[in-house]
């Protein structure tokens, strides 16, 4: 299964990386953070293919997802 | 991509990006980095054969506050000229002005037009948002007619510039268009602009959600709606923003032209 990391300290919750991700890994949070935001966290990252499409989009650098490459061999 | 960051600078800490939440311009940055990595492990050239030039805006201040890379951060619209001068200096860079468009429109055009004209190796990255987003959302030469800025309440009267067209009579030699909504084609775009020997120009339509009081995610589903690829030419789609590739020929560059004449004439 692909992790998803997200740097609380960089990201401002313009949710656009949870838009992009097309199999719906990722979501927005239902509390706000100490700075005001709304966090993207994991919504059920088995559906994540890996695209890192999250990882492109994001404006502040924020999101990182490790590809599990064991996953990936045994398919 | 944060390896070609500096999170840390002699003042502490630099991250994160001073961009308002859901900025195009750090979309745009995210997009040029991947790009320049893709060119660094494929091409083989040096972190230190790369230059980042920019102007004054929003767009300007990641390159020499954020990236670690050479970079000069340099007057309002003249980033053009100082990255002539950079290219005199030593032919072999690849320059990428990171421009915005009030940067190479409204104050640069001049110095624009004749980057242009010239043919000089340099790569173009101008990030449009259609308004000064800096200053606080004044009207600019970009922006569509009929929006609604600090300085035009009732909607704009003018009508907006269009980049591509005037850098392709110009003579730039790769044009393209896209939006912070297409990152894999806007990717493929600048690797190519970067590749490019002469002038090369990749506008980005971009959002401003703080001065278009939308929120970001609205923003890039109308950049997505309101534009075309320029592959399609259905009636119905007229009035909408054609993007793609809109040129790509070869002309002599100008630093070869001079090396040329150097060569000749020299003893």
């Amino acid at each position: 299964m692909n992790k998803l990391h997200i740097n609380p300290g960089y990201c401002k919750g313009c949710l656009i990386c949870v838009e992009n991700c097309a199999p719906k890994a990722i979501k927005a949070a239902d509390k706000i953070n100490s700075r005001g935001y709304n966090l993207p966290i994991e919504d059920d990252m088995k559906r994540c293919s890996g695209c890192k499409l999250c990882e492109i989009v994001c404006p502040d650098f924020a999101i990182t997802i490790e590809i599990d490459e064991t996953n990936n061999k045994k398919k | 991509m944060l390896k070609y960051l500096k999170e840390r600078g002699p003042s502490g800490a630099r991250l994160p990006l001073i961009l308002c939440p859901g900025c195009g311009a750090g979309q745009v940055l995210n997009y040029t980095l991947h790009a320049v990595d893709k060119i660094i492990h494929e091409d083989g050239i040096r972190k230190e054969d790369l230059a980042f030039i920019s102007g004054v805006g929003c767009s300007a201040r990641l390159t020499s506050h954020y990236l670690n890379f050479d970079s000069a951060w340099t007057l309002h619209g003249r980033a053009l000229a100082i990255a002539t001068g950079a290219l005199l200096a030593n032919p072999e860079l690849k320059v990428i002005v990171f421009t915005g468009d009030g940067d190479v429109a409204a104050i640069g055009g001049n110095h624009f037009i004749h980057a242009c004209r010239r043919n000089i190796n340099v790569t173009i990255l101008c990030v449009n948002n259609g308004l000064y987003g800096m200053t606080g959302g004044q009207v600019a030469p970009t922006t569509p007619a009929g929006i609604e800025t600090t300085t035009t309440p009732y909607g704009n009267v003018e009508a907006e510039f269009d980049l591509c067209k005037l850098a392709q009579t110009a003579g730039a030699t790769y044009i393209a268009r896209w939006t912070t909504a297409h990152p894999r084609q806007t990717i493929k775009s600048i690797t190519k602009a970067i590749r490019k020997k002469g002038a090369a120009f990749v506008e980005i339509l971009s959002q401003c959600p703080v001065h278009n009081k939308t929120s970001p995610v609205e923003m890039l589903h109308n950049l997505k709606k309101n534009t075309v690829s320029i592959k399609k030419t259905k009636q119905s789609e007229k009035g909408k923003i054609r993007i793609g590739e809109f040129c790509d020929i070869t002309r002599p560059e100008w630093t070869a032209k001079y090396q040329h004449i150097i060569d000749q004439y020299s003893r």
